[in-house]
This record gives structure tokens, sequence and C-alpha cells, in this order.
């Protein structure tokens, strides 16, 4: 078992804080594990990468070309990752803020559109085999998966805007299932304990993310390519 | 010197808070330093820590001011260390020169980013020859080239027993990654693995009327005559080989009937182990050769594993430094050398092993 997970977004909206649950959780299992910021020279903004890997052999180069789950969580994070999506890679995005044609033209990876693919291609997306927008039939042997999480939305409707990235976090391991909710329950009781200690109603906003993300798509809320 | 920990203690955490706890570990009595990314956490975890463990920190104005101050340090008989990376790396070459002139054993940590100049704080191997040459010398210094957080931890500990043991001036090279990343790592008291700390002794102001009761304190690095310095430098430098097969460190694997082998220092050497791994469960015969320590640089060592083989390939997060020093350690050996050079480019497992069987493939053809 060897996973490689890059999640990207905008910074402050968390993506880096996400990366080191899953390590902090893997860690606690027991599996060896490497978490790695992509930082620019911005304190804020910028389109912020974090690389991580869980595997149950000692972890090689800490960076990677290409990720087994990618999470995306800003339209400008899209174009930066492009390049890690692979067959076999499961993207998983913010459908609240990122469109599914851009992750379907992504995931495809169809040459010949320069430009953003078609209305139409949103239905094509995940492994459904379908037909283009001249209703060719579009080979779908890129065999990538994609998850459409309406996080942002669900966040700011029904949570808090700031647990964004927890619910993606839920999301995450129901579809991954790298580790366990308890393994990511314990590590943020630890890199939390402060904050939670504090303020403890930051625990029950951050768990009540964490397991509205589990069942978004145990309830299969989450849209394949939608 | 206080236990940092009761028993050895698993933990995950960044590099740069790895070796925070391996200068405690290592009796480090004071850090001198000026902030730059991505190194400054070295700092920040060493402030919140030296309080707790007695010991001392001063920032200064610059990181020449905190070079220098850190051979004073030294020269008052503590074990002092400073940190910086890339253009910081650059001033601290003035105060390293001078160590090697004084022979003054101070630490330094160099955490490499993108260069030249301000480039990125993110990450690079672009350090390397500044941190083997650089500065106005003949590279009289020990530079050790850490992989993983658990070198970070023991390696630091080494550098302060190598600089006090025999008096050159010690550097740790890691990288940006190195000091951002999260990994495991055990923190254990070095007494406890059998690793005893060089005792330390002030080079100035010892008790005794100087040149009657003991030799005089005379630390120099200014000459007025041309053939005293010819006579130190050469001194300087037979010393330095002489303490090479002491101090050397290399780590290699499946050397036997390789069709090449895999060369890369650092955190590279990550990627070229793993992917020799992918390569041979491939049944493709590649081995690998990791310099540890880049001065002294394993040079007998690496001309013994290549001497049979076709040919190399290097890889390095810059433009060919690594790849000199390998040329020259070879030089006049029949192997044929090949590199992959991405300056400020971390370099991944999948690719180091396709640019192989690329290669072989290649070379394949022509035979």
């Amino acid at each position: 078992m060897h996973t490689k997970i890059a999640v990207a977004g905008e910074g402050g909206q968390g993506v880096q804080s996400i990366g080191e649950i899953l390590a902090e959780a893997a860690n606690r299992s027991g599996l060896e594990t490497t978490y790695m910021p992509n930082f620019g020279v911005e304190q804020r903004g910028g389109v912020s990468i974090a690389f991580v890997q869980i595997s149950d052999r000692p972890i090689g180069s800490p960076k990677f070309k290409r990720a087994d789950v990618l999470v995306v969580l800003s339209p400008r994070s899209v174009e930066r990752t492009r390049g890690y999506v692979t067959p076999g890679t499961t993207v998983i995005y913010d459908s609240s803020s990122i469109e599914a044609p851009k992750i379907d033209d992504m995931t495809i990876g169809i040459q010949s559109w320069e430009t953003l693919a078609p209305e139409g291609f949103a239905d094509m997306a995940g492994n459904r085999p379908g037909k283009g927008i001249k209703g060719e039939e579009v080979r779908r042997d890129s065999n990538v998966r994609t998850v459409g999480i309406p996080a942002a939305r669900i966040a700011k409707e029904e949570l808090q805007p700031r647990v964004f990235n927890i619910l993606i976090l839920g999301a995450i391991l129901a579809i991954t299932k790298v580790v366990t909710v308890e393994a990511a329950r314990e590590a943020m009781e630890h890199m939390f304990r402060e904050k939670f200690a504090q303020r403890p109603e930051l625990r029950d906003d951050n768990f009540a993310a964490l397991e509205r993300g589990l069942s978004l798509v145990e309830t299969e809320q989450a849209g394949a390519g939608r | 010197m206080a236990r940092i920990v009761d028993d050895d203690q698993r933990m995950f955490m960044t590099g740069n808070e790895v070796l925070a706890w391996a200068a405690l570990a290592a009796g480090a009595e004071i850090m001198y330093g000026y902030p730059i990314t991505p190194q400054n956490e070295i700092m920040h975890y060493w402030t919140r820590l030296a309080p707790r463990f007695e010991r001392g920190f001063l920032q200064t104005e610059d990181e020449l001011s905190a070079g220098f101050t850190t051979l004073g340090g030294v020269m008052a008989g503590k074990r002092a260390f400073s940190a910086t990376s890339g253009p910081g790396d650059i001033l601290m070459q003035e105060p390293i020169c001078m160590a090697e002139m004084m022979r003054i054993p101070a630490v330094w940590i160099i955490q490499q980013r993108g260069a030249p100049s301000t480039a990125t704080v993110i990450y690079g191997q672009q350090e390397t020859r500044l941190a083997c040459f650089g500065g106005n010398g003949e590279g009289h210094r020990v530079v050790y080239s850490t992989s993983s957080h658990q070198e970070l931890f023991d390696y630091l500990i080494k550098a302060f027993n190598t600089a006090w043991s025999y008096r050159f001036p010690t550097i740790l090279l890691g990288d940006g990654y190195q000091g951002k990343m999260r990994e495991a790592v055990t923190l254990y008291n070095p007494e406890d693995h059998g690793v005893k700390l060089v005792p330390t002794e002030p080079f100035v102001g010892r008790p005794g009327v100087p040149g009657v009761d003991r030799a005089p304190a005379h630390y120099r690095n200014t000459f007025n005559i041309e053939e005293e310095i010819y006579e130190i430098v050469h001194a300087r430098e037979e010393e330095f080989e002489a303490l090479t097969p002491q101090i050397v460190e290399f780590e290699s694997g499946y050397l036997d009937e390789a069709e090449m082998i895999l060369i890369g220092h650092g955190i590279v050497s990550r990627a070229i182990k793993e992917a020799v791994k992918l390569l041979q469960n491939k049944g493709v015969k590649v081995g690998y050769f990791r310099p540890v320590t880049l001065r002294p640089f394993p040079v007998e060592e690496l001309r013994k594993a290549v001497e049979k083989v076709p040919a190399v390939m290097v890889f390095e997060s810059a433009l060919g430094q690594l790849l000199s020093m390998v040329k020259e350690a070879v030089g006049g050996l029949p192997v044929k050398i090949e590199a992959f050079l991405r300056p400020g480019v971390g370099i991944c497992t999948d690719e180091a092993a396709e640019q192989v069987q690329e290669y072989l493939r290649k070379s394949s053809m022509v035979h």
C-alpha cells in the first residue's frame, strides 16, 4: 500500500491543515508517512499545495509527479495541478467553486480543446462512457474518477465557512480510506488541543464538518463530475 | 548535560524542529542567528526550547554578524552554532573562511533554497558548491549532506563532535524540503546510544601566563609574507587529507553486476535509492552511490564503485555542482557520465527510474 495525495487550493483555504491532519493520523496509525508543503513567497494568497504520502514501507522522494488522489479546491489550483493526474487518479474537487466541465477537461485530457470543454462534457465526467459534442464515442480509458463535493456551499449554509477544509477532509477519508476516521479525530485532538481547550465549540464545529463530509459521500450526495 | 527525553521517543515533526532538538541533544550551548526561509523554524524552536534547558540565543543584525558571533562563542569555549540559507549562506561564507583559517570548530546548518539570489524560498541543491568551497579558500571544512529526519538528528550530533574533534568548521547541508517536511524521527539522548559528546574548551582567556604556564593563544587570519600562507595552506591540506579516512562517509547498494550506477546526495538520494529498487524489481541491473560527506568527498570509494561499471547517472537539483565533483573524482576511469540536472526542482522516484530506463534502452539499441 502506497498512496500519494496532493491537496491544492488558495492560500488560506486550509489545504495545508488537511495534509497535516492526514499525515499525523497516518503516523498515529503506525504507517510511514511524509507531509510536505509547497509554499510561495506570499504570506497569503497564491496556490498552496500539500503533498502527503502514506505507505506501509519507508518513503523515497517526498515529492511526486503523479497523484493517486488529487484534491482541488479552487479554479486556479486546477490549472496548477493538471500534471498530477494520471490513469487511476481519483480527483476530488469543490463543486461549488469549480465547474464540472473544467475538471472533466482536465481528467480526460482531450487534446483538441484548447479552451474549457463545453458544458456537455460535464455529464461525461467520472467513469461513464459517453458521446462527445459531435456525437462521437469518447474513449474513457483514462480511468480517472472525479468526485465533486459542494463543500464551500454546505460549509457556508449549514456549518461555518472556516470548517470548509475539514468537510473536505471527511470526504477524502470516505473516498480513499487511507486512514480511519478515529485516527483523524485523534490527530485533530492532538494538533488543536490548545485551541480546543480554549474554545470547545471549535471541536464541535470541526467534528460536525468531518461527519458531514463523510456522510456526503456515503449518502452519494457527492456527484460524479457534477 | 540534561537529558532531552526520558527514553528514545518517536516523534512526528518538521525537519527544522528536529534540528532544534538535535542541537539540544548535541549539547549546543548557544545559537546565533538571523532569520531566512526555509530555516526560520530552527531558530523559533530553539528559542522556545533554550530557556527550558538553560541554553542561549542571540539574534544578530545579519548573517555576517551571526557567523562571526558564532566564532566568538566557540572561542569562549561554547558549543555554538548558526543556521542559514540562500543569500544568508553567501554572507556566512566570510566567517566560515575565518573558521577554516583559524581552525575554529563552529557548526553551521544550511537549508538550501532555490538560487541564484533570492530565487525561491522552497528548495534546491544549488548551495552544494558554496557549502563545500564557498568563500576565499580551499574548502577545508566538513560537509554532511543528510536525506531524512533521522539523519538530521544523528548528523547534527555528529557534526558537533567532528568539529570539536578535528577543529575544522563543520556544516550540515540540508534543504527546504527537509526543513519543512514532516516525517517520523526517533529522538534520543546521545549517551543512551553510546555517543560521547566531545568536550569543549576555551580558545582564549585560559588561566596561566602565556608562554610560561601554557602556550600562547595566537589565532591568526592575517599574514604578511607570501611563503607563510603557502605553508599554512599546505599544512591544512595535508591534515585534511590525513583525516579524510576517519571522516569520509558514503552509502551504496546493488553495485554488483550493475549496468549503471545512480549517484545523488541529500534528499535526492532517497529518490535514486527507491528508483534502484523499482528497477531491480523489474530485473534491471542498476545500483546507487550516495556521498554522505561532500567534504571530504569519498573519492576512493566512488572510484572503486564505478571502476567496472559502463555508465553512471548523476541526479541533482542543481546544474552540475555534484556532477563536477563526480567528474573530478572518477577522472581517468573509462566510465560514461550521464546526468539528470534539475536546478531548484525536486527529483521524484518515478522520473529517476524513467531516465535510467530510457538511457539503457537507447544504449542497448546502439550496441
